[in-house]
């Protein structure tokens, strides 16, 4: 078993301007701190109607209420912060939108998984003995040499598709034939619930004891961490 | 007049159901949507029933009230999926509830 890089298409070279806008590295960066109610302010934000940040205060009284620290406190400024990227997010249009909230979630993955284990890397391909490479790169490997991983990251539930769990599950499985031990994962930036009954319906043939399922409110396991 | 958990996860499903409705001529997510609405109705259902006599702050109320109007605003049936989703998650966090 083996990485590589994947022959660079047109796709991938758009795709790489998105990567590479400083919202996503702001927004990643203010991710990886936050709690797990920030994180859903932010999936809410970024895929909702209204842009009036009063809007979003109000629905998150834990965050912006009575209750909640006030300004100034550390939480509360990173409240503030994601809400105010979301909403930038939010405003540069659908297709827009879409691609730079993938681009988040992989670089939150990268950010996570980094503080736990590395080399961490994005958009690499496995390759095997005797054994065609997949077409679609994994969105972000951990090449360790005896404890490699390959995650798939999703901005939702609805974004897990047959093909990616069978493209997961054959890596674990060819790794495991070359006597290597590859975790192969999800990684959703949504409720678990919700990538739980999406899983179950399609998963097919493929057993899902071998993937890991990290979604919203577990994204700290990546990182080593407990969930806040 | 304070509304009480019972209330506001009534609300809320109100918001769910509108939800559903929008969501629903994608039909090749006609399953998922039915199986969201089911699990996300039931874990909602859960929380009346445990907490439903529970006086909530009037912070919550309005964010309850705030988030079945945008849930009203959202006219794309693909993004009425997501939020199909996003929706009970951010009822449950008004209220202190996990996911």
């Amino acid at each position: 078993m083996r990485f590589g890089d994947p022959r660079p298409d047109g796709r991938a070279i758009v795709y790489a301007q998105i990567q590479a806008d400083p919202l996503v590295a702001r927004a990643a960066t203010q991710l990886e701190a936050a709690t797990t109610t920030q994180r859903l302010l932010a999936r809410a934000a970024m895929n909702g109607e209204s842009t009036d940040p009063v809007v979003w205060r109000t629905m998150f009284p834990t965050l912006f209420g009575p209750s909640a620290p006030p300004p100034g406190d550390a939480v509360r400024d990173r409240s503030e912060a994601i809400l105010v990227i979301a909403l930038e997010v939010a405003e540069r249009g659908e297709q827009t939108r879409s691609q730079f909230r993938g681009a988040i979630v992989e670089a939150l993955t990268e950010r996570l998984l980094a503080a736990r284990t590395g080399p961490v890397r994005r958009e690499r391909r496995i390759l095997f003995d005797g054994v065609p490479a997949e077409i679609h790169p994994y969105d972000v490997t951990v090449e360790h040499e005896t404890a490699a991983e390959a995650w798939d990251c999703k901005w939702g539930a609805r974004g897990i598709k047959a093909d990616v769990l069978h493209q997961l599950d054959d890596a674990r499985r060819h790794a495991a034939g070359e006597g290597e031990r590859l975790l192969v994962g999800l990684v959703v930036f949504d409720a678990r619930r919700s990538s739980e009954v999406r899983l179950v319906r399609e998963r097919g043939p493929i057993a899902l004891e071998g993937l890991k399922l990290v979604a919203l409110e577990g994204l700290d396991r990546l990182a080593g961490r407990k969930p806040t | 007049m304070s509304a009480t958990v019972a209330d506001l996860i009534d609300r809320a499903l109100g918001g769910l159901d509108v939800l559903v409705a929008t969501a629903e001529p994608v039909s090749d997510e006609w399953q998922y949507i039915t199986d969201l609405g089911i699990v996300w109705r039931a874990r909602l259902r859960a929380v009346a029933d445990q907490r439903g006599s529970e006086v909530t702050p009037p912070a919550t109320a309005a964010a309850i009230d705030e988030l079945v109007a945008e849930a009203g605003r959202i006219a794309d049936p693909h993004r009425a999926i997501d939020w199909l989703s996003t929706f009970p998650q951010v009822a449950l966090a008004a209220l202190g509830e996990a996911g």
